[in-house]
């Protein structure tokens, strides 16, 4: 343990995510510009904030979908800024897409299956998942825990698209994650759906902390303990859901940007 | 280029270097030492511009594939047929008639027409469905390549060179002295020259057009983002059925061309298929400056190669290739 | 890439079959086929001449299982490699290298114990360094790559005289002779060749359920999201090269035994495009298809001649028959003839039909 406090003072910092001036450009346009971003381990966080304000490239930067053209990313102390996606996933982060991103000509139990797969040992396995391996049963457990269990052997292409969303979820919460990015997870959804969904994010483990990107502030109120508010590639403004409800300069944006 | 200068300042200083001593090759005579160790200063030249005519016959066929995919992702694996079968056209044509022109228009406008019937009626209707137009350019290349067989038979063809282009010019370029001390000058036969220069002209025209008009423009976004293309209300598919008319239009114009100094064949619609592979993978898809750089690397390398390591020369062409894919997949020009 | 997608057979894995009360329908349905056809091959020599067991079943066994190493890469992973042939006749090149040949300068006559397990790691060395190259750029571009390499291999074949004796190739590469009986005869070849192609079925069909196996469909449907659950892309890319290139690389020793010889010629563009139009034909979208595909493939290469020249027509316009059925397949069935299977058997139910949209195949679903 010691040694494990010793290289997280070390690297200076106990955060589970820690941004530096990170930038990204595509091309002659800033999507980030000097984004500085401290959260807790276990922490649970809102980004709010327009289209284009750059939530969901903030995500990418973070995941390894695409490295930033600047800046540091540290994740519980490790630099991570220029490690491939699959590593940063192997460390105990996570993410679920906007857009859903899932393969559709596989069951959904096969889609969940993959995600557990993908975070422990034996990805290159020939042998056959049996039923009563850890993994093919965690993946049970989570198939039931988003409510997809009479439809585990369908091709995901068949399903719905709350289910999909759904699904999206229950691939984030695949291992042991340390950290989840949740990017717009309620879009979509029936209004029991997003109870379901509230419920799952209040019954995540308290050390596992999430990012979450959500325009309904009912939703994102509901489960985060901080806000942080995005607008054209920077951040604006952070702070607890109190004072960014009550701040008038976060109103003024929203009103302006027609969101009233 | 600045900016290629500003970001790679080593390698701009390589390239430079390396272009003046292959221009200091060419033009000064050699020394006794040079001629000793790499074979006589004739050998070399005679090399380097044969690589440059056979690059110009490449550019040729490989600037219309390059376009074809770029813009509709459709690995046309035909193209070497439209290639032949234009040849094989020109020459019927100025057989019957004696006239070298009327063959290139006459396997332009066939092959162009053709490109047209596959594009509205074949490749139109899988849109989007890259391996299946794949596919089907498969079976069109074997249908292609067995008409063709039936039509022409098995013969070598070569296609009359008119009058004018017959024999050998004096470049100005001096291989050797004389024992009584005047210079040689290197000569060259004139239809290879002609086709350089003809390559060039169509280069040109091609990247003013690409470059300068509305429905080139059009083009060039199209390669780069094809959504985009379709957003912006363009007739798109008139768009499409220009670029395979003028792709398959340019294929069977080379056709004649290398039927001109080369000979037609079965077999030869392959290996220009397989060339046009090449210097697109090595030049960059979809880019036309990258199809005439990997046009002139490839001939080079074949050439070069045939004389200084026969027994490699293929090997030469593909370890460039294989080089490429290692280190710049996207092809030297094309967009990583 | 409408053609590659394909139905998961049963939409259920195999740990979950087990639990179901009973059998899949479509097991049930299938089960006695599967039999008589088992009885069938196993007793084919029973009643056939060696010319139909040698020529006609065990070149179909064999361009089935190079065939069926492609459908792996291109139905399973997405990948459309068109160097199995190559990395096949990389295979046969160093069994007659390593083992015995008519080319006594070269061949280095080691027991084909040793020789074949060499030439098999050689071969799978070729395929995976191809792949390496290749998997650096995705979709249509992996075509244009395996087909440029491939090429690569045949020019080289021809012009290199030291160690692929060129043009010539190597003559008198025979099968060996095993606890007194000769491989190379008919009956014993086509055992071997029908054992090794059934293996190689059975191992692609049950890789295809397991985690490699999931893996690689996942990337085929999105590989960034494979990335983002924590699979390293590539690799699996590049392993699946590999596997494919075992199966090709068997197969490959086993063609060379089979025509005794190996030359560029084996290794040309026409062959090399002959095992996508047989994986094409059968149907990419599931291994059988393979075996299908290539049997339709040897039957026609080897009748078709005689037939057309029976009925009147030109036997030289061979070539342009099976081009124009390679269209026909590819116009109205993407998914070969497995599709066109499916597809008469669910209009015969009747239920099926809404879900064969855009030529795509019928699924199995409940």
């Amino acid at each position: 343990m010691a040694t494990v406090a010793q290289k997280l003072s070390a690297a200076g910092t106990s955060h589970a995510l820690e941004l530096r001036g990170v930038d990204r450009m595509f091309g002659a346009l800033a999507a980030l510009s000097d984004i500085n971003l401290e959260v807790r381990p276990g922490e649970k966080r809102a980004v709010l904030g327009s289209n284009g304000a750059g939530k969901t490239t903030l995500f990418n930067c973070v995941t390894g979908d695409f490295l930033p053209t600047s800046g540091r990313i540290r994740f519980f102390g490790e630099d991570i800024t220029r490690l491939p996606a699959h590593e940063r996933i192997r460390r105990g982060l996570r993410r679920t897409y906007q857009i859903s991103l899932l393969f559709k000509g596989l069951t959904v139990l096969d889609n969940i299956y993959l995600a557990c797969r993908g975070v422990s040992r034996g990805r290159f396995s020939f042998v056959r998942p049996r039923r009563n391996e850890a993994l093919m049963q965690s993946a049970e457990e989570l198939v039931d825990a988003v409510h997809l269990t009479d439809i585990r052997d369908r091709p995901v292409a068949e399903l719905s698209y709350g289910q999909q969303r759904q699904l999206e979820v229950a691939m984030a919460l695949a291992g042991a994650p340390r950290f989840i990015l949740f990017d717009e997870p309620a879009a979509g959804l029936s209004p029991t759906e997003r109870g379901e969904l509230i419920e799952i994010l209040q019954s995540l483990p308290s050390h596992v902390g999430f990012i979450i990107i959500e325009h309904d502030m009912d939703v994102a109120l509901r489960v985060v303990e901080s806000v942080t508010v995005m607008h054209n590639g920077r951040i604006f403004k952070e702070g607890t859901p109190e004072e960014i409800e009550n701040d008038a300069q976060v109103q003024e944006l929203y009103l302006g940007d027609g969101h009233g | 280029m600045n900016r290629f200068v500003q970001r790679h300042p080593v390698w701009s200083v390589i390239i430079l270097l390396g272009a003046i001593l292959l221009l200091w090759l060419i033009v000064s005579p050699w020394p006794a030492w040079l001629e000793e160790t790499i074979d006589r200063k004739k050998v070399f030249i005679n090399a380097v511009f044969n690589g440059v005519t056979l690059g110009a016959l490449y550019f040729l066929v490989a600037s219309g594939f390059t376009l074809i995919f770029g813009l509709m992702r459709n690995v046309n694996l035909a193209h070497g047929s439209l290639y032949l079968f234009g040849g094989y056209l020109g020459y019927t044509v100025s057989d019957y008639t004696g006239n070298w022109y009327l063959a290139f228009l006459v396997a332009f406008i066939a092959m162009a027409a053709l490109g047209i019937v596959l594009q509205i009626g074949v490749f139109r209707r899988m849109e989007g469905e890259e391996l299946r137009q794949t596919l089907v350019t498969i079976g069109i290349s074997i249908v292609l390549a067995d008409v063709m067989l039936w039509i022409w038979g098995g013969d070598f063809y070569q296609v009359e060179t008119p009058d004018w282009l017959y024999g050998a010019i004096d470049l100005p370029i001096i291989t050797g002295f004389k024992s009584d001390g005047t210079a040689v000058y290197m000569k060259y036969p004139a239809v290879r020259i002609f086709i350089l220069v003809a390559s060039i002209i169509v280069g040109i025209l091609m990247w003013l057009a690409l470059n300068r008009t509305r429905i080139g423009m059009m083009i060039r976004a199209g390669v780069d983002d094809r959504e985009m293309l379709s957003a912006t209300g363009v007739r798109i598919q008139l768009v499409f059925v220009a670029v395979f008319a003028l792709g398959a239009g340019l294929a069977g114009v080379a056709g004649v061309v290398g039927g001109t100094f080369q000979a037609l064949a079965p077999g030869v619609d392959t290996r220009f298929l397989l060339a046009s592979l090449v210097v697109v993978i090595v030049g960059g898809m979809g880019s036309i400056p990258g199809a005439a750089l990997g046009a002139v690397l490839i001939g080079l390398s074949e050439q070069l190669g045939s004389v200084y390591v026969p027994t490699y020369a293929v090997v030469t062409t593909f370890l460039i290739m294989v080089l490429v894919l290692a280190f710049r997949p996207q092809g030297l020009l094309g967009k990583g | 890439m409408a053609v590659l997608d394909q139905d998961r057979p049963g939409a259920g894995s195999g740990a979950r079959e087990a639990s179901r009360a009973e059998l899949p329908a479509w097991l049930r349905r299938i089960h006695p086929v599967v039999w008589l056809l088992a009885l069938f091959l196993l007793f084919v020599p029973a009643f056939t001449n060696s010319f139909i067991q040698f020529q006609i079943f065990g070149w179909a066994f064999l361009l089935g299982m190079i065939a069926l190493s492609l459908m792996f890469l291109a139905g399973y992973g997405g990948m459309v490699s068109l160097v199995q042939m190559t990395v096949a006749c990389v295979a046969g090149y160093m069994t007659a290298i390593f083992g015995a040949s008519a080319v006594e300068s070269i061949s280095l006559f080691w027991p084909w114990w040793v020789a074949v397990p060499v030439a098999i790691v050689i071969a799978v060395i070729f395929g995976t360094i191809t792949g390496a190259l290749a998997v650096r750029t995705t979709g249509i571009y992996t075509i244009m790559i395996t087909l440029a390499i491939a090429a690569a291999f045949y020019y080289f074949g021809e012009q290199n005289y030291s160690i692929l004796n060129g043009h010539q190739g190597f003559n008198s590469v025979h099968a060996p002779v095993l606890f007194g009986v000769d491989l190379h005869d008919a009956t014993p070849f086509y055992y071997l060749s029908l054992s090794l192609a059934t293996l190689s079925y059975f191992a692609v069909l049950y890789v295809s359920r397991s985690p490699f196996g999931l893996a690689l469909q996942g990337i085929r449907d999105n590989p960034r999201r494979m990335a983002a659950i924590g699979f390293n892309v590539t690799a699996h890319r590049i392993a699946a090269y590999a596997f494919a290139a075992f199966i090709a690389a068997v197969a490959g020793i086993l063609l060379t035994w089979q025509n005794g010889q190996i030359s560029p010629f084996t290794a040309g563009i026409g062959p090399v495009i002959d095992i996508l139009v047989i994986a094409v034909i059968g149907g990419i979208g599931h291994p059988i298809g393979a075996f299908i595909g290539a049997i339709v493939y040897v039957v026609l290469r080897t009748f078709a001649i005689d037939i057309l020249h029976n009925i009147g027509l030109d036997p030289s316009r061979f070539n342009m028959l099976v081009g124009l059925g390679f269209l026909a397949i590819v116009f109205f069935s993407p998914d070969g003839i497995l599709g066109l299977w499916s597809r008469w058997r669910s209009s015969r139910s009747g239920a099926g039909l809404a879900r064969v949209t855009g030529g795509g195949r019928g699924r199995d679903v409940e």
